[in-house]
């Protein structure tokens, strides 16, 4: 390989992994405030992508403003879920809250389905250009997905760690009935969780129609590869959910041109695996009690 | 009549109910509907074997495809008899559960659960890419329906009809289900459930918990190997995509849904999810809605499952009898 395909594999990968960064680092929240593993996220992230291709395809607007709408809506439909399904079962059991997320996934995708059809859209590419540097070519929809996707989790991370909300949203996840006796309103902290959680998995969504295409299917994927982010991450913990989404990222970047895609997602699992197993609480987890 | 004697006789009854069914249902397609309940049933009772010792596994689709890979390739490639293969096929989920579980039982909780739905992700993933073995994303295609059973001037059982499926299927699900239940009402299952009561508890008065949840692990997966290598012969075919992620947390939730806190929760969850799509068939693609909001109503309402409906009723209407 040589040393330009090699910086495009990696452009490539940096562009997988903000994808994936985005999709865990929603349900890394969902998982540390709530408690739960939210198996349709990837449902709600294919959602952000058709909104943003109403907003822009169809209805004309700028592809960016159409975004940050499909954010924000996507966000609300989020609190709606969390109000209507998921409050009851924060910081239960498992089973329940799989099968209550696989009736949602079920929900949102055939109403996708039914709504959008069966076939798969293409977002208009907003920045169709490409960026030559040194011999290497890269496109420039590619480099904009990255810097929205580093405005973001920086946003992110600014909010959880700068903000008031923040604090008591870190609060609510390390020890929900202590945050309750100092008089957190746990409700509105786990609402404005599955709204951050929605509207990122939105974003990539959006991001990910434009450099793709859209399927009401497309979520299955996002979802195992935020899982494998989270788990190697270390469950939970958002600054895991960055590192672990740019290691699998990077995996799935370099080696399809070496060996083969279904080769990247193979090596992928093994290193969680086997990172697992000398660190079953993951890069940056705690230990589970 | 005694109360004890009416247990084995409604049991006895149902079995032969069971077995009298091809006579009513006589349209293959419905047959085929019975077969994979069948399916479904040894299944979900199976995960329920793992769940009872506190794992959450989520690799029953991983290991179906392990029974239905080993069994197919012994019968095309080696011309095993396809009766042993059944076996193997069982054998080969069992040892390799055997072999990841002891490094997985280290994860728990959450962590077991989602190691698990990697173990089934690299699986697939290997089926996928192994082409000269597996035949790649394609499959393996004319996998040898089972030999037939002839025992001149009494019997010959070729298995061209869905018919002969049925019985085969139904003899399979029944031999699963008495040894489950015998597992379930045995020691073995006591300690099980102490584990999943709590571990540490269990680990203090000496119980060797590692060794326990890989041997639940381990049987468990034993069955659902045995399911994959019938649904080989049943289906002739055999694909990576057969048995995903989403093939698992359906049994999941036929587990669930059913009410896995009782042995027949799993027995009935499987029949009723399975039979449901297909009453519900004339909504074309609106059909997962309502298979959705079952799930959704049952957890919401009766959260011990399906099986807790009659209880709930009747401590409805003692309430409503109270307040009148």
């Amino acid at each position: 390989m040589d040393s330009a395909t090699l910086l495009q594999s990696i452009v490539n990968g940096l562009m997988a992994g903000c994808i994936y960064i985005l999709v865990a680092t929603g349900l890394a929240l969902l998982l540390s405030v709530m408690g739960i593993v939210q198996l349709a996220h990837g449902e709600i992230y294919m959602l952000g992508g058709y909104l943003t291709y109403y907003f822009c395809d169809i209805a004309g607007l700028h592809y960016l403003l159409a975004l940050l709408i499909a954010m924000v809506l996507i966000g609300g439909l989020g609190i709606l879920i969390e109000k209507a399904f998921f409050r009851p079962f924060r910081h239960g059991d498992l089973a329940p809250t799989v099968i209550l997320s696989l009736g949602l996934m079920l929900l949102l995708q055939t109403s996708a389905v039914v709504t959008f059809g069966g076939y798969t859209k293409v977002l208009t590419t907003p920045f169709p250009g490409i960026i030559n540097i040194a011999g290497v070519i890269l496109s420039q929809e590619r480099l904009i997905l990255i810097l929205i996707t580093a405005v973001f989790v920086g946003g992110l991370f600014f909010l959880l760690y700068k903000t008031e909300v923040g604090r008591t949203m870190r609060a609510v996840s390390q020890d929900m009935n202590a945050a309750l006796l100092l008089g957190i309103s746990v409700d509105r902290v786990s609402s404005f969780a599955m709204f951050l959680g929605c509207a990122l998995a939105a974003v990539a969504g959006g991001l990910m129609g434009a450099v793709f295409s859209l399927s009401p299917f497309m979520g299955g994927f996002a979802l195992m590869k935020g899982i494998a982010v989270i788990v190697l991450g270390g469950m939970g913990s958002i600054t895991g959910a960055v590192i672990g989404g740019l290691i699998i990222g990077l995996i799935d970047g370099i080696v399809p041109p070496l060996l083969s895609v279904e080769m990247a997602s193979t090596i992928g699992f093994l290193v969680i695996i086997l990172i697992l197993l000398f660190r079953p609480q993951g890069i940056k987890g705690q230990p589970s009690r | 009549m005694s109360r004890k004697a009416v247990k084995p006789l409604s049991y006895s009854a149902l079995i032969i109910f069971l077995f009298l069914i091809p006579l009513f249902v006589t349209s293959p397609y419905h047959l085929h509907i019975f077969i994979m309940a069948g399916i479904g049933v040894m299944l979900a009772c199976s995960l329920r074997l793992i769940f009872n010792s506190g794992q959450f596994s989520m690799a029953h689709g991983g290991m179906m495809s392990i029974g239905a890979y080993t069994s197919a390739l012994l019968v095309m490639k080696l011309g095993l008899s396809t009766w042993a293969a059944l076996g193997v096929g069982a054998a080969a989920a069992a040892v390799l559960a055997l072999l990841v579980g002891y490094p997985l039982v280290r994860l728990k909780g959450v962590y077991f659960a989602l190691g698990t739905v990697f173990l089934e992700e690299i699986i697939k993933l290997i089926a996928q890419q192994w082409t000269d073995l597996t035949g790649g994303v394609v499959g393996l295609t004319g996998v040898p329906k089972p030999d037939p059973i002839v025992i001149p001037g009494l019997l010959n059982i070729d298995f061209t009809s869905k018919v002969d499926f049925y019985y085969f299927a139904l003899v399979l699900v029944l031999l699963a289900l008495l040894i489950l239940y015998a597992i379930e009402r045995s020691r073995i299952n006591q300690i099980f459930l102490s584990i999943k009561q709590s571990e540490s508890l269990a680990e203090s008065v000496g119980v060797n918990t590692a060794k326990f949840k890989v041997l639940a692990f381990t049987m468990g997966c034993f069955f659902a190997g045995l399911a994959g290598a019938f649904y080989s012969q049943f289906m002739t075919v055999v694909m990576p995509s057969s048995f995903g992620f989403v093939y698992t947390v359906y049994v999941i939730v036929y587990m669930v849904v059913g009410g896995e806190k009782k042995f027949y929760g799993p027995i009935i969850g499987a029949v009723i999810l399975i039979f449901l799509p297909e009453s519900v068939r004339f909504l074309k693609e609106y059909q997962p809605f309502v298979f959705a909001a079952v799930l959704m109503l049952v957890i919401f309402f009766l959260p011990e499952g399906m099986v807790s409906l009659p209880q709930r009723l009747k401590m409805f209407f003692r309430e409503r009898r109270k307040h009148a």
